[in-house]
Order: C-alpha cells, then sequence, then structure tokens
C-alpha cells in the first residue's frame, strides 16, 4: 500500500491538505467560534479574492517588495560571506556585528526604520533585507571557509588572480552552500514581509490580513492565510527547480560511471 | 632548471611553544627534462617542499629559482598535479580540462579541442561531459593529470597523485604516467612515500629524514628507459635500489 503509493509522488501531500481541510471544517462545526469560519466558507472566499483587483494589487506589492530586498541581499550578502570565508581579517570584522544582529527580530526593528524612511516602501524592503542577509551571509561564508585549498592552489597555477579566484572558483564552489541561506533566506523574506506590513499597513497581503482582522472578515483573513502558504509554497518549489538545474554537479552520485580506473 | 638553497619552513604553533620547523637546510638542483621524487616518511615536510616550489606556501629562509627566476607565487610554468584531484566540481572533465586554456586566452572552440586531444592522451575518451563526482579516483585523477599538462608546464609537481588509489590502479596510472612523461619529458618533482614507485619511476631519488626533514641521501636511479614494469621487477639491479633505499629509510639519523 505505502509502496503504491509512493509511487505517485502528488498523492500524499494531498491526502494531507484534505485531512487538514476536513479537520479544520470539523472544528469549526462543533467549536462554533466567531473568529473560526469553516473551511468551506474560507474556500468560497478565495476566487473573490483573487478576483479583486485591490487585492491583487496588494498581493503584486507584497511580491514586489520582497523581490526587491531579496535582490539587495543577495548582492550584498554572497560578497560579504564569501571574503569573510577567505579572508580572517574581514570574517575578523564582520563576525561580531553578525552575532549581535542575528537575534534581533528584523521585524521587530520596524518602527524604527519607519522613523527614519517612513511607512512606505523604503523601511518595509530594508527589513526584509536585513532579514535574508544573515542567512545569506552565514551560508555564503560557510561555504567559501570549505573551499579546498588544493582547488584555489591549481587556479592559481593556472594564472587566476586573487579577484578571478574569488568569483570562478570560491562563488561556484561555494553554490550548494549558498543555496542552503537563500531558502532559509525565502521562508524568512515571506514572513519578514508579512510582519512588516502589519506594522506598516498602507498595501500589501500582510495589509489584506490585518485590515480584515480589524473589520471581522474572517472569511477574508483565512483566505488571506491560504493565499500566503501557497505563496510560500510556489516559491519553494520553483527555488527547487532552480537549484536542481544549478547545482546538479553537486547531488551524491549513486554509481560512478563504469567500473574502470 | 630549478635551484632550491638553504631552504628551511617554520610553521607558528597554536600552542605559542617554539615555531614547529618543518624542513631544514634543503638545497637541491634538479635539471631541465629530470625526473626526480623526494621521498620521505610521513609529516618530513616533503609536500611542503613541493608546495614551496610550487609558489603555494613561502619559505621561511632560503630561495628557490627556476630557470635562474626567484619563485615568487604560483605560475603556470609549474603545474600541480594534488592527491587529492582538487578538480572543479562544478565543471565536467572536458570543462576542467579545457579551463587553464581558455584562462589563457585561447577561443573556446580551440581549448576544446586540445582538451580533447589530452582526454584522449589519458585514455579518457568519451567521458567529456561527465562530472568529476561521476568519476573514480583513478580517472579524476588522470583528468586532473590532463588538466595540468594542457596549460604547457615545462615543471610538474606532483604530490603524492597516487597516494589515494589502490594498488592496481595505482601502477596503471605509473605506466601511463611514464608513458607521457617519455614523450615530452618534462621536469618533474614527485614526492611520494612508497620506495618502488619513486625507483620505478625516477632519474633521481632524494630521501628526506623524519621531521623535520633534512636531505639524508640522493641516489641516482640508473636504470635503463623506455621502463617496463614487468622486466624491472625481475631485474636484479631494480631489486637491489629498492632494498638499499630502503634500509637507507630505516636507518637512524645522525644529528647534525
Amino acid at each position: 500500500m505505502s509502496a503504491r503509493l509512493a509511487a505517485y509522488p502528488g498523492v500524499p501531500p494531498l491526502i494531507a491538505c484534505a485531512g487538514l481541510l476536513a479537520l479544520w471544517e470539523l472544528a469549526a462545526r462543533v467549536f462554533q467560534i466567531g473568529g473560526l469560519p469553516p473551511a468551506h466558507a474560507a474556500l468560497a472566499e478565495l476566487p473573490r479574492l483573487l478576483a479583486d483587483r485591490e487585492a491583487l494589487l496588494n498581493i503584486l506589492d507584497s511580491v514586489r517588495r520582497m523581490a526587491v530586498g531579496f535582490a539587495l541581499a543577495l548582492a550584498c550578502a554572497v560578497p560579504v560571506g564569501l571574503l569573510m570565508g577567505r579572508s580572517r581579517l574581514v570574517a575578523a570584522f564582520f563576525n561580531p556585528l553578525l552575532m549581535a544582529i542575528y537575534p534581533v527580530p528584523k521585524a521587530a526593528l520596524m518602527p524604527i526604520v519607519m522613523l527614519w524612511l517612513g511607512i512606505g516602501d523604503a523601511s518595509k524592503t530594508l527589513v526584509i533585507f536585513l532579514g535574508v542577509s544573515l542567512p545569506l551571509v552565514y551560508h555564503a561564508y560557510q561555504g567559501a571557509r570549505a573551499v579546498e585549498e588544493k582547488m584555489l592552489w591549481s587556479a592559481a597555477a593556472m594564472g587566476l588572480g586573487a579577484t578571478r579566484r574569488l568569483v570562478r572558483i570560491v562563488l561556484p564552489a561555494s553554490l550548494p552552500e549558498i543555496f542552503v541561506g537563500i531558502r532559509t533566506g525565502l521562508v524568512l523574506a515571506l514572513i519578514t514581509m508579512v510582519t512588516s506590513e502589519m506594522i506598516a499597513r498602507q498595501s500589501g497581503v500582510g495589509n489584506i490580513l490585518f485590515n480584515s482582522l480589524d473589520m471581522a472578515l474572517y472569511e477574508t483573513v483565512y483566505a488571506t492565510i491560504l493565499v500566503i502558504g501557497a505563496m510560500g509554497f510556489l516559491l519553494d518549489a520553483a527555488f527547487e527547480r532552480l537549484r536542481a538545474r544549478l547545482v546538479a554537479w553537486a547531488e551524491p552520485e549513486r554509481a560512478i560511471a563504469v567500473g574502470t580506473t | 632548471m630549478i635551484v632550491i638553497e638553504r631552504l628551511s619552513k617554520s610553521f607558528e604553533t597554536k600552542r605559542r611553544t617554539a615555531p614547529h620547523l618543518a624542513l631544514a637546510d634543503i638545497s637541491l638542483t634538479i635539471a631541465d627534462g629530470e625526473f626526480v621524487s623526494v621521498l620521505g616518511p610521513s609529516g618530513c615536510g616533503k609536500s611542503t617542499l613541493l608546495y614551496i616550489v610550487g609558489g603555494f606556501v613561502q619559505p621561511s629562509e632560503g630561495s628557490v629559482t627556476v630557470g635562474g627566476a626567484p619563485v615568487t607565487g604560483p605560475g603556470p610554468d609549474r603545474g600541480p598535479v594534488f592527491q587529492e584531484f582538487a578538480l572543479f566540481p562544478w565543471k565536467t572533465v572536458l570543462g576542467n580540462v579545457a579551463y587553464g586554456l581558455i584562462e589563457q586566452g585561447l577561443g573556446r572552440a580551440e581549448a576544446e579541442a586540445k582538451a580533447r586531444a589530452l582526454i584522449a592522451l589519458v585514455h579518457l575518451s568519451g567521458y567529456e561531459n561527465f562530472y568529476p563526482k561521476e568519476l573514480s579516483g583513478g580517472m579524476k585523477q588522470r583528468v586532473a593529470i590532463a588538466r595540468t599538462l594542457a596549460y604547457g608546464p615545462s615543471i610538474l609537481l606532483m604530490d603524492e597523485p597516487f597516494g589515494a588509489l589502490d594498488a592496481h590502479t595505482r601502477t596503471g596510472l605509473q605506466n601511463e604516467l611514464l608513458e607521457i612523461w617519455e614523450r615530452d619529458r618534462k621536469t618533474v618533482l614527485f614526492v611520494t612515500h612508497s620506495v618502488e614507485e619513486a625507483v620505478f619511476l625516477s632519474d633521481r631519488v632524494v630521501v628526506l629524514t623524519r621531521s623535520p626533514g633534512r636531505i639524508k641521501a640522493e641516489v641516482r636511479i640508473g636504470l635503463p628507459r623506455p621502463r617496463r614494469r614487468a622486466e624491472l621487477l625481475v631485474d636484479r639491479r631494480y631489486q637491489t635500489l629498492v632494498v638499499d633505499i630502503e634500509r637507507l629509510m630505516d636507518r637512524p639519523e645522525e644529528r647534525p
């Protein structure tokens, strides 16, 4: 039975989803809580939410800020992490700084950042940038530190200078580890995005969510949560496809090509 | 010609005691086209000596010159081959071998044509599009040798290149290395801890003492070339050389 199920990779998650919805439906009917509409009501609200121009613009705003914050973080954090991994001086400079920033919940900085940059895009993008940067720096650092010395020596013998070695050897060699950081970063970006929009309501998915909560539109609240969940799922799936393409060379191989030496 | 003069290397230790002396007072001259092996127990600094000639590690004292010019860093005139292979895992076999050529400014088509010829030389035709992870240890080392030969170094620096391979693969690659070497007679500095390997391959064997590494003896290997393994194994001269060098290595060291 389990073997037959495993043959259809899409089936077990579908069963899990259906089970969760059924449980939700049951709980809503049994407990009759005002803030917990039954699953079918929230699902029925979904098409209305997704057909609403206003709501779509809000979602688009969120995605745009997340993309900009993420791209900026990639552009800054990866070079810093790689340099830290290859230079003890750079690592000694940045390490205490990062250790101090790491435990601070980035969304909690939102009120302060709003004082500097207002409640618009800039402060939310900055907070997403901060949230995503740390795992990216950390994993780029770990990746660069683990690069085999002899590989760099081989490149040096071919005539690659220090900068070229960083870009052409250290970066690709660290890519599998950087992708681990990107995956963590994507989840953090989504969380920080919603939280920042909760604190500074102006537009975005978080804005819909918390405004409908204030207006006791619970069907919309739950439909929005489903949308956020779906966004996370789609982002992760898209990312996994990209990762599989780019770092297939690093995946452990089950069998060696042939028996010859 | 490689000239190593009064070379010493010491490393800072973590415990902040006196620095650890790895190599002491090494002087050695290697002629163009000569195959020289450095033999010694593990930890004697023989690999460090090779790294210094490669320019990857700086000496504490003394100097190395190659063709009269002092070594200040790595360069394409000295091609390393490491025990760890050190292939670029994100590149295919073809990409690895062509890497140095493209780096030297060759067009992609020309670099790949040259790389294919070298891949054929190391008997890996058909594996051009394989990634390193798909290859066995012996195949990886062949790729590494082809990758180094590709950019045309006049000196090969081989750091226990067959040390991680099983005995059968090892003797196979020794034969292939000699075949390749017979063609263009590059200068080779070959580090190993196997006496048989050193005698089979070399014109001269330099034996180092246990740490710190000093030159204990130099043995000229006058065996005729081209050498065939099967003939050498039953050759008295080969057997005597192996036994003599093994005795030499076991002999306690006189303190200078």
